[in-house]
């Protein structure tokens, strides 16, 4: 009897094979598993079967019913599948609504402020237009002074000039508010340079945190955990000192390249990191310019160029692409999937 | 600052190599921006030229006869000064020179050449190409060049900081190195053999002007004789950038790269009465200095002079009129050190800046005068046969305090965020740098040497400390704080442009100077910079439409037709009582070309007024627009956006004489908005949601053209029928149907009130009261 059983499994799945209309199955259907059907005549036998043969049995051909009629099943779902006679034609083109995109310098910038805002720093803004003494002389920076050459300036016949740096929104801030400060200064920046890698327009962001007991180990923290976000969470940092006439000490934050991994490669000049940050503890200087006491509290302030980021973040290896506004590099940072 | 790293490495003893010491540089702040390697190939040889004949087929070419020590090689040559018995630089055959120089066997005008005879610049050793290599130190045929003269070196490019005038040296960068690897520094070791003859015999030193010139020392050197230098002097020279010139001048440069004490020498012969006046000019006096120019001088510039005339412009640059020339028999040596803040000013005045002027400004050592002149005078008597007189004027009238710091334990640490800082380092570091360090209560006491002008604080010690512990060794540590809330403004810029971008609108940043060109369509006065990179980027923008057009502009020539765009930006108004404009943070949006991208299903339609307007709609909700009269506009297709009654932007297509001027035949279309126009729309609330059906009626309505939409709306408004939730034109027409002068509109009133379902009856009622006072008001007819 088992052996009629596996034969008619294997009959049913020829002639099911066979079918090419729905009306078909129906009749396959009569045939194996109707009252005068083939399975039905095969389990007429059962009674001639031993007792302990019996369940054996019944198990088996119950397998056999349930996929005898779940095949009829499919095959019957198969033909309401298929398409129907009249309709629309699917594969047109549908209506795509064009996609705008946000300046990737933007992008980077509401990244960049993002992750500060999230370690607490609040956004301050300042005008760009500035005078000689927020953006240089509250800073340490008297004239004539041989770092004044670091910042090639904008001058208007007024005496006035284009802000260098993001820095004297610093000093208006700590002017007018209360301690503690704990701001970003995001903005435009000018500098009399144009080529590939210098714009006389950028973009930075500043931040600064002043309040008491805050010390250097507090800004590679904060540095740390920024550049970790914004990279990722493996990446190697190096403080290097340096010399900024309104921080001291004053560091230089290189990077371990992204491109080559530190191993060193055309972007990094083969030294394997990548300049990122300048930073540094607020010099007592400056503080003495807006009312603050050096003895009292300690803070420190970093900065960044926006572009930068975005160049190293994207593979940009032309400064002036941002400001050409060519739609064909623009529209490459529509929101869609960019990391 | 370049420098050869043999030459470091002569002052200090360091085991680390090249690559170690500069990345500890670095790190501590002087940062090495490159390491270049120097040598030769091994292949190239000593070499002795034994014979010498004319080329039988060139006069210029000499044909030599070269013993290699391993064989003779006939080589041709074409160097004035080959001539038999030298020794000189040999390639042979193969040897790769680098740069695509490879040896080959030659046939030179008929004879062969089986090598070259090399120069020292063929060799990369200095600039020098009169003729071929030869040598002041004793070789021998065979001898591998590179040991022989001792040629391997690494020349390290330094970026030293402005506060750091004492880094300016060779033996500046040796102390650092001795401080960063904890060894001794050395210093350079001679003894001068002086004449009996004094220099009060020949000289006298004034100085009129103290402030501007605190200390000039000064030695008198005779029956020198004017030739080439060494090979190794001038090499360092090379290395360093400096040209080579004779062994008088070579020896001033040398010693100011290596002590950082810029020297000058005079020939004696032309100070006039052997007296050397240092004074300030006179406003206006002209003084030709060492490159034949003539400068003219502020009364606030310093000059050295003999008792006749100027012969120096103080610590910039010597005048021509008493170079040191082939002639000369006897120099003056000065050594001096002149106020740093003076020759800033001078330096900047004049547009000039020189070596000696860069270490001026930056700050010298006051106590290394009389040592730097000592170590030329004694170069000049080993390498340009000069007879020492004895003594050195010193005419000194600084007087520099003794700094002693107090370095608090405790202010060390609250400001780097350590702990368990140990004495002993903070006595190797400070002792390694220069300084003497006592203990005290609260920490150290530090007396900081006369060349470091950038400590003067006790913050610079905390940094003088940390540079050379290493930063590294500060452990990162994130401070505690409160999260924040973001403030409305934070949120709100960001989100505008997520919507605007949502709209199919692509955003641009332009540069915030304009070019003059877009003067004509802008009424308002400008900001000017005084040095614009060129005169296209000139004019502080007044508005953000120039920015827009100009991409507008280059995006049509990119063969970019349709575009919507945005940008995000300040303008500059410039305002009468205060020295800085009014920057007015606004919105600017452009279309030109197709609003949406062509689809099988419709016909793609250009972009116009009314899709801007849309946007300001969009953005504001319901505006009230005024036909304007903005220069930059088309006449007839503009207007300025009003809320609540103040003029918060403009709209308009630009005006054609604009688009010629860009080049451009497709219309523009342009909004300008206030970004706190923008901002400042708050949420007014959640209101209920109406219950009771509503119900809409159509007026079809044959209007005089000369009746605007807005009039339509004031009419209706003006019944204060309060069931009226929404009036909307749905049609608009003109055409042969209608009488001239009129035009067709089509509006629809949706009515529902918060109370009732409304009857037909009521609804008829007012649509006749409207019907009306619309002819009431304008003349408006139902349309039959």
């Amino acid at each position: 009897m088992e052996k009629q059983l596996e034969d008619l499994k294997t009959a049913f799945c020829e002639d099911l094979d066979h079918i090419r209309k729905p009306e078909e199955i129906e009749l396959l259907r009569i045939q194996y598993l109707g009252r005068k059907g083939r399975l039905t005549s095969i389990l007429r036998q059962m009674g001639t079967l031993s007792a302990e043969e019996r369940p054996r049995m019944g198990a088996l051909s119950n397998t056999l019913k349930t996929f005898l009629e779940g095949s009829l099943e499919e095959k019957t779902r198969s033909f309401s599948t298929e398409a129907p006679v009249s309709g629309i034609d699917v594969t047109l083109p549908g209506r795509v609504l064009r996609r705008g995109s946000i300046h990737v310098i933007n992008q980077v910038m509401a990244e960049v402020e993002g992750i500060f805002h999230n370690l607490g720093f609040a956004t301050a803004t300042g005008p760009e237009v500035e005078d000689d003494y927020h953006n240089f002389e509250a800073l340490n920076l008297p004239e004539n002074h041989p770092a004044r050459d670091m910042q090639a300036t904008f001058y208007f016949p007024e005496g006035t000039l284009l802000r260098t740096h993001t820095s004297p929104v610093q000093i208006r801030v700590m002017e007018s508010t209360e301690l503690p400060v704990r701001i970003i200064s995001p903005g435009k920046v000018y500098r009399c340079d144009f080529d590939i890698s210098h714009s006389p327009m950028f973009h930075q962001v500043e931040g600064l945190w002043v309040e008491e007991g805050i010390s250097f180990a507090h800004l590679k923290g904060v540095l740390y955990e920024f550049i970790h976000t914004l990279f990722g969470p493996d990446i190697p940092l190096r403080f290097r000192a340096s010399f900024f006439p309104f921080t001291e000490p004053s560091a230089e934050v290189d990077m371990g390249c992204i491109i080559c991994k530190g191993k060193g490669c055309r972007v990094c000049g083969n030294s394997g990191w990548l300049e990122i940050l300048g930073c540094g503890m607020v010099d007592p200087e400056v503080y003495r310019f807006v009312g603050i006491d050096p003895e009292k509290v300690t803070g420190f302030a970093f900065g960044l160029g926006i572009e930068r980021v975005a160049m190293l973040k994207y593979g940009i290896d032309d400064i002036r692409l941002f400001f050409e506004n060519d739609l064909r590099f623009l529209s490459q940072f529509s929101t869609k999937g960019m990391p | 600052m370049k420098i050869s790293y043999n030459w470091i490495r002569e002052y200090v003893d360091l085991d680390a190599d090249v690559y170690r010491a500069s990345e500890a540089l670095t790190m501590s702040g002087t940062q090495v921006e490159e390491i270049l390697p120097q040598t030769v190939p091994r292949e190239v040889i000593c070499a002795r030229v034994t014979e010498v004949r004319p080329h039988p087929n060139a006069d210029k070419l000499l044909v030599c006869t070269v013993d290699t020590g391993k064989e003779t090689l006939q080589v041709v040559c074409g160097a004035p000064n080959t001539k038999a018995g030298m020794m000189s630089a040999f390639a042979p055959v193969g040897c790769d020179l680098g740069g695509g120089m490879l040896v080959k066997k030659a046939k030179i005008r008929g004879e062969e050449s089986f090598g070259v005879l090399l120069s020292e610049r063929e060799l990369g050793l200095t600039d020098d190409h009169t003729g071929i290599m030869e040598f002041d130190c004793e070789t021998h045929p065979g001898d591998v060049l590179v040991d022989a003269l001792d040629l391997t070196d690494w020349v390290i490019d330094l970026n030293v900081t402005p506060n750091r005038g004492d880094c300016l040296s060779v033996i500046g960068i040796a102390r650092e190195l001795s401080a960063l690897f904890r060894t001794n520094l050395k210093r350079p070791v001679f003894t001068i053999q002086e004449d009996p003859e004094p220099i009060e015999s020949k000289l006298s030193v004034e100085i009129l002007s103290p402030e501007g010139c605190p200390r000039y020392s000064a030695r008198f050197l005779k029956d020198i004789a004017i030739a080439k230098s060494p090979f190794w002097m001038r090499r360092r020279l090379f290395q360093s950038g400096v040209r080579a010139i004779s062994n008088v001048v070579d020896i001033t440069n040398y010693v100011m790269l290596e002590y950082g004490q810029p020297l000058h020498a005079f020939d004696s012969t032309l100070i006039a009465g052997g007296g050397i006046v240092v004074q300030k000019a006179h406003e206006g006096q002209t003084f030709v200095t060492l490159d034949s120019i003539q400068r003219f001088l502020r009364k606030e510039d310093l000059l050295i002079c003999d008792t006749t005339k100027p012969v120096a412009l103080a610590g910039v640059m010597g005048g021509e009129n008493s170079e040191v020339l082939e002639t000369t028999k006897s120099v003056v040596l000065e050594s001096a050190f002149f106020d740093p803040k003076g020759i800033q000013r001078t330096s900047k005045g004049l547009n000039l800046s020189t070596e000696a002027s860069y270490r001026f400004e930056r700050g010298i050592d006051p106590q290394v005068q009389v040592d730097a002149a000592n170590r030329a005078a004694w170069l000049m008597s080993e390498y340009a046969h000069a007879r020492v007189l004895s003594g050195v004027i010193d005419v000194n009238a600084f007087t520099y305090p003794c700094r002693e710091i107090t370095l608090r334990k405790a202010y060390l640490e609250k400001v780097l965020g350590i702990r368990d800082t140990r004495t002993e380092d903070v006595n190797s570091i400070f002792t390694s740098l220069g300084c003497e360090v006592k203990g005290v209560d609260a920490g150290w006491l530090i007396a900081v040497p006369a060349f470091r002008h950038d400590l003067c604080r006790e913050i610079d010690l905390v940094e003088e400390f940390i540079r050379i512990y290493g930063m590294d060794m500060v452990e990162a540590d994130l401070p505690t704080f409160k999260p924040r809330k973001l403030t409305f403004e934070e949120t709100q810029i960001n989100g505008l442009r997520v919507s605007l971008s949502a709209m199919g609108l692509t955003e641009v940043v332009t540069y915030s100077f304009i070019s003059p060109r877009w003067k004509v369509f802008f009424a308002s006065e400008a900001l000017e910079l005084l040095n614009p990179i060129s005169d296209e980027m000139k004019i502080m923008r007044t508005s953000l439409i120039p920015g827009l057009a100009g991409v507008v502009e280059r995006n049509k020539k990119l063969q970019n037709r349709d575009l919507s765009i945005f940008e995000i930006g300040r303008c500059f108004i410039p305002r009468t009582g205060d020295k800085l404009p009014e920057e007015r943070y606004r919105l600017g949006v452009a279309m030109s070309g197709q609003r949406f991208d062509p689809h099988w299903s419709e016909k793609g339609r250009q972009a116009d007024f009314y899709d801007l307007k849309g946007v300001a709609e969009t953005l504001l909700g319901g505006v009230e627009l005024k036909p304007s009269n903005h220069p930059c506009y088309k006449a007839g297709f503009q207007a300025d956006i009003l809320l609540d009654d103040a003029v918060a932007g403009t709209i308009g297509c630009l005006h054609p004489d604009l688009l010629k001027m860009i080049d451009v035949s497709d219309d523009v279309t342009v909004l300008e908005l206030s970004l706190d126009a923008i901002l400042l729309r708050k949420w007014q609330g959640l209101s209920e949601i109406m219950k009771f059906p509503s119900t809409w009626r159509d007026l079809s309505l044959v209007v005089d053209e000369k009746v605007s939409y807005q009039d339509i709306l004031k009419t209706i408004h003006a019944l204060r029928i309060h069931e009226i939730r929404q009036v909307s034109p749905v049609d608009l027409y003109a055409g042969e149907k209608l009488p001239a002068g009129k035009k067709g509109i089509t509006i629809r009133i949706t009515y529902q009130s918060g109370s009732r379902t409304l009857e037909d009856a009521t609804i008829s009622a007012w649509q006749d009261q409207i019907v009306k006072s619309l002819e009431k008001d304008s003349g408006i007819q139902l349309r039959q």
